[in-house]
């Protein structure tokens, strides 16, 4: 993995290191929902998966996963209103 | 390369272009590849990472002297399928606030 050295990076013209730019925002903004997804599968499967029986998920575990998610954007959401309405 | 091309990864920077030094579109094409492969691996480590210490809690137990892999395998599975709820129900919400016009 030694392909770019940054001689080559200094090299490109303004079109194409604005084009790497875009390319690098849009990865970051996609690795950035990817580490949430992480973290909330890491969160969530401990509250809602409590016993390891089949590789199914059953209904009710299914359904805790997706409350679990939405009740922690929710808290999340109400946490920075709250700061706003402080400020 | 199994496990990063879950995330996307893989194949386009595998075959080594030959690069010629100072082509633009040669280097773009070469970095672009070699962040799509570092993320994907990134993202598998995690992923690795979390599994691994979700089923150890789930499946094992101290004093620790038996292994419990066929536990392990359904954690596993599950934890998978708990991967794509989770990220169907996060990218819904994301979805849903920004055609609200919150994001």
């Amino acid at each position: 993995m030694s392909g770019v050295t940054p001689n080559d990076l200094q090299d490109l013209d303004d079109i194409s290191k604005k084009e790497v730019m875009s390319f690098l925002q849009a990865e970051h903004s996609k690795q950035k929902v990817q580490m949430s997804i992480h973290q909330f599968t890491n969160m969530c499967f401990k509250q809602c998966i409590s016993s390891i029986n089949n590789a199914e998920l059953s209904s009710q575990e299914d359904l805790c996963l997706k409350n679990c998610v939405n009740r922690f954007l929710d808290t999340n959401i109400r946490v920075v209103q709250s700061l706003k309405n402080i400020q | 390369m199994g496990l990063s091309s879950i995330f996307g990864g893989g194949s386009p920077s595998q075959q080594q272009e030959t690069l010629i030094p100072n082509d633009n579109s040669n280097v773009k094409t070469q970095l672009k590849n070699q962040i799509s492969q570092e993320l994907a691996v990134a993202n598998a480590t995690e992923l690795v990472n979390k599994v691994t210490e979700n089923c150890f809690e789930k499946c094992l137990s101290a004093p620790y002297s038996i292994g419990q892999d066929g536990c392990v395998d359904q954690c596993l599975a599950k934890y998978m399928r708990s991967w794509n709820t989770i990220s169907q129900a996060y990218i819904a919400r994301i979805q849903q606030a920004s055609a609200d016009g919150d994001i």
